[in-house]
């Protein structure tokens, strides 16, 4: 929808606007928090700023009274490890499961859609109440760690439906071809290219863990994962130190995000390797 | 039904009798073992923490209950305290209501700015960029995300302070905060990406050639996106809506903190009466919760078939 | 490391293969001698692809055998056969290197590094890209991509080579030096080459015995140059190319000729040897498109009749360099088609819509299978190749 000299519509121009306006929504209010946790220590939870100091980051660390941040914290990213790596594991085999047509594909397809869209509260709920049921105790690292995972692994299945079904199979055929035996064919072809949808299926298994709170709040026990003491926090918590709390997590998922984007561009460069610098040099 | 891949035949045959003459179904039934053990892990987990404690949800919703603990039974009083109450049909309401703003609001916005990624960025580069741009946010906290609300629409928040700072307005609205409008902001904010992303993949695969076609045979911008943009990302816009409704039906965390503890949804009630051990009435109102929200997803599907969108 | 190349003889004794409700191929029955090269052509969906990718192991025939050397294969994996396949995708690795790529079944086979990769280079030596064995795939053209993906195949020594289509990603000028490039090599190596295409002339051009499919079922096999000059049914006659099939009812058969009435009014003279048909029956023959004269009837005058010949207005005229081709209207939506050389056409020139006559003579005329009386029994649908 371009015109021919290849000059961009005026739409293009509004829906810019539109995108931006968009981004500032998404990104603005967060701003503001990280601006507001280096408030002054005699600041308050609003503009203005009161100074500029690194007190309620000290806080967090010092105090006891704003709630058990280490604690929570460590238990937040050792759960969000555990928890991606058993989603990759589970996801990517059960996705090359799915390739094949099988009977009661369907079944599992749909358990896994609706575990995917029933509200957290409830599979907490339920989990917490067979727990009771079996005489088990709630645990972070036993019933948290379940609950997590009925979120986490049918986000995984569909990313890997979608790297799937663009992952053109002559490759695999190829292998077999060239004598290679099914696991051969899985580690030596199959796996390495699906890498960059793997590494997806890590991140986004980290980071729901990580930020996960409404199937939590049931299955945790009695020690909280970070999300959990945070919203504690903003009941029992007037100060900055609320704002710290959420500049240091969001650091902590950045740094995340970056590593397993950076990963993907490299592996991407890495076989593309100019692709556009081919081809002219030919020799015919 | 293959969800991936229509070919009949595992691609790898698997070793068999060899001999002339002889049926070779053998590979078919080695293929079909060989899947069921590759999602079995998934399915146990799913089945125990899922399936499982669903159904003792279920079973729950039938107990009977005192001040300490619940007892085992099967009485159907907590269903009907539920459809007496006309404290239920409130919720519900407030619920529904949400919700369906909720779903207009992104649906709009969703569609826009998918949009305009796949049909105005010319690069690949730069769709992935703001592609991913949109999507980071959803990989932060989502509470902090939300509560960064407080202080840019509060009485004294950034917001506020700008429009009288300006003179748009003498005094600081009041109901930008704890308030209706506070909730739907924030679901809007934390929910916009669930319609984004099926919206994006529905478009990305209509070919741009369809586009130009309808633009040779006269149509405006306009008519090309309602004759043939929107009608091939339907199956998408049904998915994104099916995501936004369940997961704003299912929420309990926004609505209690934006709305200041005036408004209140179904989820947010129950968890009052989990956090007061009255378990059986809290199974009892997830399951007509449940049931509820299966019957409005299946209104959708029924308008819409999603199914290619999941099954490439 | 080298499997030992034994015969490359490819029998497909009574297959069927079906997919669910579809029949893709139905009780075929092939023999493809060893060191030959055989083309597989017909449409798309014929079941040509199928066939393949069973003799290459993957797929296994529903019901049937397939032998190799001898052997039966089915069930067997790759590295027992002693086949290779070239994808039409070429499926290179894209995260290998070239080198990497035609290393790669040497790897599967437990090679050393070293070993592997000295044998990979001597390889890529063979077809010239010796100077691009780091580089990835993706850095390469079309062209040289085929060519690793001909390496990759060829390092195990199979018998048999396996090329699914392996021209079509081409640009026309890559495919038509790529082809005399696979006769070459298939001589040299001297192993069974069986290649699948849908594009009549490449079979024609690379191949030893080519075998026209249709529908999962063999219509004519033959050599490449039987194909063309004795096409077997109107089919094959139509399919290949180069031919004009005629078709009428037998008025009188005599001395080894029959009188034969075609429903347009025109009259032709079949050669048919020893059959006598039985007058009525309905005959079908094929001429060959260079071997027709076209003279221009001038306006106003009628067409001079005759035997084997054909009143028609000209359609359009192709130039096809050495030779013209005209295509004529015969009424009823019929056409005809005759190959001028370009001498004999410039000399004198026709314009669309000139009414012009065709004749050719009898002995020209080759019967096809599809009248109800044949010659003798269909033969089987065994390939009758020579080698070389």
């Amino acid at each position: 929808m371009h015109s021919a000299d290849g000059s961009r519509p005026w739409t293009f121009y509004a829906f810019a606007a539109f995108f931006t306006l968009f981004v500032l929504f998404l990104y603005g209010p967060m701003t503001v928090i990280y601006i507001l946790s280096f408030q002054g220590p005699q600041g308050g939870m609003t503009f203005p700023m009161n100074g500029i100091s690194f007190h309620w980051f000290d806080a967090l660390f010092s105090q006891t009274r704003v709630g058990d941040i280490a604690g929570s914290f460590q238990r937040s990213i050792g759960l969000a490890v555990a928890v991606a790596l058993v989603t990759v594991l589970l996801s990517v085999i059960a996705g090359l499961g799915f390739r094949r047509p099988f009977r009661g594909s369907a079944v599992a397809f749909y358990l896994a859609i609706a575990s995917l869209i029933m509200p957290g509260l409830f599979v907490g709920l339920g989990i917490a109440l067979t727990f009771r049921l079996l005489g088990l105790g709630t645990n972070w690292f036993t019933s948290g760690l379940g609950a997590q995972l009925t979120w986490t692994l049918p986000f995984g299945l569909l990313i890997m439906f979608a790297v799937l079904g663009r992952f053109n199979r002559s490759y695999e055929e190829a292998a077999t071809d060239l004598g290679a035996t099914s696991w051969q064919r899985i580690s030596e072809v199959t796996l390495p290219m699906l890498l960059p949808g793997i590494i997806g299926v890590a991140l986004f298994g980290f980071t729901l863990s990580y930020d996960e709170i409404a199937r939590t709040a049931l299955t945790a026990g009695s020690a909280n994962t970070l999300p959990l003491e945070i919203w504690a926090m903003t009941t029992n918590v007037t100060s900055p130190a609320l704002y710290a709390v959420g500049a240091v997590t969001t650091v902590v998922s950045f740094v995340v995000i970056t590593i397993a984007l950076s990963s993907i561009a490299i592996v991407q460069r890495r076989r593309a390797a100019g692709a556009r610098r081919a081809t002219l040099t030919s020799t015919e | 039904m293959a969800i991936l891949d229509q070919s009949a035949d595992d691609y790898s045959a698997s070793a068999t009798t060899p001999g002339a003459g002889a049926e070779h179904r053998a590979v078919d039934a080695g293929g079909e073992r060989a899947s069921w053990f590759q999602i079995a892990p998934l399915v146990v987990v799913l089945a125990l923490f899922f399936g499982l404690p669903m159904l003792v949800v279920l079973a729950v919703s039938f107990f009977d209950f005192d001040r300490t603990d619940i007892v085992p039974a099967f009485i159907l009083d907590n269903y009907a305290d539920l459809f007496r109450s006309e404290v239920t049909l409130r919720l519900y309401a407030s619920s529904i209501k949400f919700a369906l703003i909720v779903w207009a609001v992104t649906l709009v916005l969703g569609f826009n700015i998918a949009y305009f990624l796949v049909f105005h960025v010319r690069t690949m580069l730069w769709q992935i960029a703001l592609f991913l741009l949109c999507t980071v946010p959803f990989l932060t906290s989502n509470i902090i995300r939300m509560i960064s609300w407080i202080p840019f629409l509060g009485r004294n928040g950034i917001f506020n302070q700008a429009l009288v700072g300006s003179g748009v307005v003498h005094q600081p609205l009041e109901f930008l905060l704890f308030s209706d409008f506070a909730v739907i902001v924030a679901y809007v904010h934390l929910f916009t990406l669930f319609m984004v992303v099926p919206i994006f993949n529905s478009m990305a695969r209509i070919d741009k050639s369809l586009l130009e076609a309808a633009h040779d045979a006269g149509a405006s911008r306009f008519r090309v996106v309602s004759e043939i943009v929107l009608p091939l990302s339907k199956s998408g816009i049904a998915l994104g809506s099916i995501f936004v409704v369940t997961l704003v039906m299912g929420d309990s965390f926004v609505v209690r903190t934006m709305s200041g503890g005036q408004s209140a949804s179904v989820v947010s009630a129950l968890q009052n009466e989990v956090a007061a051990l009255q378990y059986p009435p809290a199974a009892a109102s997830a399951v007509i919760m449940v049931i509820i929200v299966t019957l409005m997803v299946a209104g959708i599907l029924r308008l819409v078939d999603v199914r290619k969108e999941l099954a490439r | 490391m080298a499997e030992a190349s034994g015969s490359g003889e490819v029998a497909v004794v009574g297959v069927t293969k079906r997919f669910g409700e579809t029949t893709a191929v139905k009780d075929l029955s092939l023999t493809i001698p060893h060191g030959s090269y055989c083309c597989l052509l017909g449409p798309s969906g014929c079941g040509k692809t199928t066939i393949l990718r069973m003799i290459a192991g993957h797929e296994n025939p529903t019901t049937g055998d397939i032998r190799i050397g001898g052997e039966s294969v089915v069930g067997l994996p790759q590295v027992r056969r002693g086949t290779a396949m070239m994808f039409q995708s070429y499926a290179l690795f894209p995260h290998r290197s070239v080198l990497d790529n035609v290393a790669f079944a040497l790897k599967m086979r437990g090679a050393g590094l070293a070993e592997r990769h000295a044998k990979a280079r001597e390889l890529l030596t063979k077809v010239q890209l010796e100077n691009f064995a780091d580089r990835l795939p993706a850095q390469l053209s079309g062209g040289q991509q085929q060519r690793v993906a001909l390496a990759r195949a060829l390092i195990t020594n199979p018998r048999v080579l396996l090329l699914d289509e392996p021209l079509s990603a081409l640009d026309e000028y890559l495919r038509l030096r790529m082809r005399g490039e696979l006769r070459r090599v298939q001589k040299e190596l001297g192993i069974t080459f069986i290649h699948v295409t849908h594009t009549q002339l490449e079979a024609i051009a690379v191949a030893d015995t080519v075998v026209v499919m249709a529908h999962g079922r063999i219509e004519q096999a033959a050599s490449a140059r039987d194909i063309f000059i004795a096409p077997r049914n109107a089919y094959v006659a139509r399919f290949v190319g180069g031919q004009n099939v005629l078709s009428g009812t037998v008025e009188s058969a005599m001395n080894g000729t029959a009188a034969v009435a075609a429903e347009n009014g025109a009259r032709f003279a079949f050669p048919v040897g020893g059959i006598r048909p039985l007058r009525g029956s309905k005959l079908w023959g094929s001429i060959r498109r260079d071997r027709i004269a076209l003279e221009k009837v001038p306006p106003g005058s009628k067409p001079a009749g005759g035997l084997n010949t054909i009143a028609g207005e000209v359609h359009t005229i192709e130039n096809q360099g050495s030779y013209v081709k005209v295509t004529l209207e015969l009424g009823h939506n019929e056409e005809f088609v005759a190959h001028l050389l370009d001498e004999t056409f410039f000399a004198n020139p026709l314009d669309i819509g000139d009414r012009v006559v065709a004749r050719w003579s009898a002995s020209d005329i080759k019967l096809l299978d599809d009248g109800p009386v044949a010659h003798e029994p269909a033969s089987t649908q065994t390939a009758v190749a020579t080698a070389g």
